[in-house]
C-alpha cells in the first residue's frame, strides 16, 4: 500500500509542470497564494457563521440569513483552497505523505472539520430562524471553530518535521 | 533602523522567535486573523458588486461582518508585530514588505469607508458606481496583499 502510494506521489512530483513550478523563480508563492486566498474565503465565511451561531451580531441578521448569504462563496473558497492545496502537495508529494503533521491534518482533522461544517451549515437553517440561537447551536459553532483551528495548527506545524 | 535593532533585542520577542512552538502559534494567529479579516471584507465587497447575497440588504450584512473583520485585524496586528519585531532589520528595508503594508493600509481605509457608507448606499435605489469601484479596489488590494505577504516570506530566508 505504502510503496504504491509513494509511487503515485513520485510521479505526481515529477510532472513537468510541477517541476517547473518548483524551480521557476517567484512561481511557488503564487501556488501558496491560491491556497491562502481560497482559505480566506472559506474560513472567513465559515468562522463568521460560527461566531453568529455563538450569538455575535444578533441585532443585524439571523444565522439562517447569514448562512444563506455566505453559502456559494463559502464553497467556492473551499474549491480554490483545494486547488491550491493539491498543487502545493504535488510539489513535494513524497515528503508530505510521510509528514506526521500533514497526515494528521489530511487524514483526521480535515475530514472531521469538513463533515462537521456540512452538518452545522445544514442545521443553521433551523437553529438560525430567530435572532437568539439555541444552546446546541452555540456548542456546534464553538466546536467548529476548535476543529478548524486544529486543522490550521497541524498545517502550520508541517514545516517543523 | 535603530528602532528595528532595539525591537529585535526585546527579551520576550527573542524568546518567541527562537521557540518553534511559540513562533508557530504566532503564525497560526496571523493566518486565522487574516482569513477572518479578508474573508468577511471580501464578502461585503462582493455584495456591493452584486456578486454575493443579492437577495439581501447590504447594511445588515456589512453590520454583522465588519466586527468580525476588525476582530481578525486585531489578531493580525498583534501577531504581525511579533513576526516583524523578531526580524525587524530584515523586514524593514525589504521593498515587497513595504508594498504589502501600503496595500493593507489602503485596503483598511477602504474598509472603514465601506462600513460607514453602507447604510447610505443601502437607502439608494441602486448602489452608486463609486461604491462599486471602491469595493473592487478593496477586493484587489486584499488579494494583492496576500500575494505580497507570501512573497515577503519567500524573500526573507529563515521564515
Amino acid at each position: 500500500m505504502h510503496t504504491w502510494l509513494v509511487g503515485i506521489c513520485d510521479r505526481l512530483q515529477n510532472i513537468r509542470l510541477v517541476v517547473w513550478l518548483v524551480t521557476a523563480q517567484y512561481a511557488y508563492p503564487f501556488i501558496q497564494w491560491t491556497h491562502f486566498t481560497g482559505l480566506s474565503l472559506w474560513l472567513g465565511t465559515t468562522l463568521a457563521l460560527d461566531f453568529r451561531l455563538l450569538g455575535a451580531g444578533k441585532r443585524f441578521q439571523t444565522a439562517a440569513q447569514l448562512s444563506d448569504a455566505l453559502f456559494s462563496w463559502n464553497w467556492l473558497g473551499l474549491g480554490i483552497a483545494v486547488l491550491g492545496g493539491f498543487t502545493l502537495f504535488a510539489t513535494a508529494a513524497v515528503g508530505y505523505i510521510d509528514n506526521p503533521a500533514f497526515r494528521l491534518k489530511l487524514g483526521v482533522l480535515l475530514p472531521l472539520a469538513l463533515t462537521w461544517h456540512i452538518f452545522v451549515q445544514q442545521k443553521s437553517r433551523t437553529w438560525g430562524r430567530t435572532p437568539e440561537t439555541p444552546a446546541v447551536a452555540k456548542l456546534a459553532g464553538l466546536m467548529e471553530i476548535v476543529l478548524w483551528v486544529s486543522v490550521a495548527a497541524a498545517a502550520v506545524w508541517i514545516p517543523n518535521y | 533602523m535603530r528602532l528595528c535593532e532595539w525591537l529585535e533585542q526585546i527579551p520576550w520577542i527573542v524568546t518567541i522567535t527562537n521557540s518553534a512552538v511559540l513562533i508557530s502559534l504566532v503564525w497560526l494567529v496571523h493566518y486565522l486573523g487574516f482569513f477572518l479579516l479578508v474573508g468577511t471584507t471580501v464578502v461585503v465587497d462582493l455584495r456591493i458588486l452584486g456578486a454575493a447575497a443579492r437577495n439581501q440588504k447590504l447594511a445588515p450584512l456589512a453590520g454583522l461582518l465588519f466586527p468580525f473583520a476588525w476582530t481578525g485585524l486585531g489578531l493580525v496586528i498583534a501577531s504581525g508585530f511579533i513576526m516583524f519585531a523578531g526580524q525587524a532589520t530584515t523586514f524593514y528595508p525589504t521593498a515587497v514588505f513595504r508594498i504589502k503594508m501600503g496595500m493593507v493600509l489602503l485596503a483598511l481605509v477602504f474598509g472603514v469607508i465601506v462600513q460607514r457608507k453602507s447604510p447610505v448606499w443601502d437607502g439608494a435605489p441602486t448602489v452608486p458606481t463609486a461604491a462599486k469601484w471602491l469595493a473592487f479596489a478593496s477586493l484587489a488590494l486584499w488579494i494583492g496583499a496576500i500575494l505580497a505577504g507570501l512573497e515577503v516570506a519567500a524573500f526573507i530566508p529563515g521564515i
